[in-house]
């Protein structure tokens, strides 16, 4: 469906002075910084998927995002939809992608949705049935229909969104691309839109990439997982898969009688207090089982519970870590 | 050849909710109007008035009269008035540029250059066609113009032109952005540089400087020749008659050349980080 192959994106900042002078210096000058934003990222996404693309701030995400739609141009390596290189072949192959990013919008701010959704009708030629099918769909989902006739500039962040997406989502694409879409939006419409891609990718089979930097995104949505870091792949894999690998542990959490806890050479205190303490455990080493009988022996033990590593410790792991997986 | 056909009634579909949307902002917006209406006329008129006081004074520019000289005056405002309609944003492409509004253009099946100029067609440009006509005609009538058949088809001939001269001028100015990374809005100082160049004959300027703006940059065939032509009046670089339709042809390859450039500005297009 979707191929990056060894994807690299250097941005061209000018140094350029002030003012006019500055400008035509830095029109014949090569005063440059560049900035290398991607280096040689490496990926199939398969029909169907919902990927999470993840990093920290200016990891290049949204750089990435813009090469597999058409905005950028690579500085080397390509991105092909079904076999076609989205560069080359911009035209034809947009047509099977949708865009949504989450801090701008492609609606046009002074007129009502419904303008807009006329104006994509024609620009991608969507015949009045399947418009009015489609419609209904994100009306089911989105409750999109109460919004028609409502001018853009009089909506609320969530209520745009809404828009975008079902903008992004006329033409029927198989790929659909959101970066940060959840970003600024409450309990309540972020619910709304993880529901919306749940729903979008079992009805209609839409591929789906997102970038986000909310956890609950990823948990509720994503199978798949990839981090980047500094441009550099960091982790390309199963969620399930990526936790037990980098973070092959687990926490025991212990409450005891009184404030004088047992410690175990096999396992890391990393808190204690009000008599309940936690112990960090590699999941090969020791069972919980052991660890418990081994710290009963010791103290009474009031009460038990055990926390497997989450997706925030993956992150902060995979956020520090410096090389890259697969070199 | 059908495959064209069918493009092409893709493109006028779609300008034809593009202007649709482009009234309907009006219509949300009708303060805006007002001072258009106004104030566009009213800065054509005054500069009538200035060329009516220096024929007062000297007689004629050039060997222009007083008709003549109104018959260029109007059909320059007039193809002013038409690149204004659909060239307009090219003198705003630098703020496209930095702030990264091509984006959502690049991921529609749509030239971008297209949909630059006409998402954000300005009808409001209208307002400066008005003026222009009320002049030209008055050239017309004070010169005795005959709206022969050839005469009706060579004034639109060069009007395309003309246009398209205009905003393939607006659009290599614009395309520079690409390489600067800085927006400057250049709308001003080309509007002063054609209107002194297109509103008189530019036989009144030094030779080398008429040689510039007829090989170099081709503003003299925005007017001056095919207006000289029209009117029967000798001057430099004659071409038999021909001078509308080579006005349509530098048009149609100043267009061309700043779509080429805009092509390759469009590789180094970055967008913008947040
Ligand atoms: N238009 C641009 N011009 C110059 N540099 C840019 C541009 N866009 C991004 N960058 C730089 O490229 C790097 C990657 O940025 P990018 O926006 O892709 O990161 P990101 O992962 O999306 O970050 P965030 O989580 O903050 O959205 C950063 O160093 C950023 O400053
Ligand atoms: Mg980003």
């Amino acid at each position: 469906m979707i191929q990056v192959k060894n994807l690299y994106k250097e941005y061209c900042v000018a140094q350029k002075g002030k003012g006019l002078g500055g400008t035509v210096k830095a029109l014949f000058k090569n005063e440059k910084k560049i900035i290398k934003a991607v280096n040689g990222l490496d990926f199939h996404v398969g029909p169907g998927e919902i990927v999470g693309f993840i990093g920290p701030n200016g990891s290049g995400k949204s750089t990435t995002i813009k090469m597999m739609t058409g905005i950028l141009t690579p500085t080397s390596g390509e991105v092909l939809i079904d076999g076609r290189d989205i560069t080359k072949h911009r035209k034809e192959v947009v047509c099977d992608i949708g865009v949504v990013f989450g801090q701008r919008t492609q609606l046009n701010w002074d007129l009502r949705l419904e303008e807009s959704f006329e104006l994509l009708r024609h620009i991608y030629r969507i015949d009045k049935k399947e418009y009015n099918e489609t419609l209904a769909v994100m009306d089911s989902i989105l409750g999109i229909q109460e919004l028609l006739n409502k001018p853009v500039r009089q909506m609320s962040l969530g209520q745009r969104v809404k828009g975008d997406l079902t903008a992004a989502m006329l033409h029927s694409p198989k790929v659909l691309f959101l970066d940060e879409p959840t970003i600024g939006l409450d309990v309540g419409s972020k619910f709304a839109l993880r529901k919306f891609i749940k729903e979008i990718n079992a009805i209609r089979g839409t591929t789906v990439i997102l970038t986000t930097h909310d956890l609950g995104d990823i948990q509720e949505l994503c199978e798949r997982l990839i981090i980047i870091n500094n441009g550099d792949m960091m982790e390309d894999g199963n969620l399930s898969e990526i936790v037990e690998r980098i973070a092959p542990y687990r926490t025991l959490v212990v409450e005891y009688y009184d404030s004088a806890v047992p410690e175990h050479p096999k396992a890391e205190i990393i808190s204690a207090s009000d008599n309940i303490v936690r112990y960090k455990f590699m999941k090969s080493e020791m069972t919980a089982a052991a660890l418990i009988s081994d710290l009963s022996a010791e103290k009474p033990i009031k009460d038990v519970g055990i926390e497997e590593a989450g997706i925030d410790d993956i992150i902060k792991i995979a956020y520090t870590m410096k090389t890259t997986v697969g070199n | 050849m059908k495959k064209l056909g069918s493009s092409i009634a893709h493109y006028f579909g779609v300008t034809m909710c593009n202007i649709k949307m482009a009234l309907l902002t009006i219509v949300e917006y009708p303060s805006n109007i007002l001072g258009w209406l106004i104030s566009n006329p009213i800065q054509f008129i005054l500069g009538f008035a200035t060329i009516k006081f220096v024929v007062q004074q000297f007689g004629e520019i050039n060997g222009w009269n007083y008709g003549q000289l109104a018959f260029l005056y109007g059909i320059s405002v007039i193809s002013h008035a038409l690149s204004m309609i659909f060239f307009v944003q090219g003198w705003f492409m630098g703020f496209y540029v930095i702030e990264g509004d091509f984006d959502r253009f690049l991921t529609r099946p749509l030239s971008v250059l297209y949909q630059f100029f006409f998402t954000n067609i300005n009808v409001f440009g209208l307002t400066d066609l008005i003026p222009g006509i009320l002049v030209f005609v008055y050239g017309c009538i004070q010169t005795g113009f005959s709206f022969t058949v050839s005469n009706v088809v060579g004034i639109i001939v060069m009007l395309i032109g003309a246009t398209l001269i205009r905003g393939g001028i607006y659009i290599l100015l614009g395309s520079t952005s690409f390489w600067t990374k800085s927006a400057n809005d250049f709308g001003q100082f080309t509007q002063e540089i054609f209107d002194k160049t297109t509103m008189y004959p530019i036989s009144m300027y030094p030779e080398a400087m008429q040689l510039i703006l007829t090989f170099v940059i081709p503003i003299g065939w925005v007017s001056f020749y095919p207006a000289s032509d029209l009117l029967g009046i000798e001057h430099a670089f004659s071409t038999g008659g021909m001078e509308v339709w080579v006005t349509l042809a530098v048009g149609i390859v100043t267009m061309l050349i700043a779509g080429l450039i805009f092509k390759i500005g469009m590789r180094r297009y970055e967008s913008a980080g947040n």
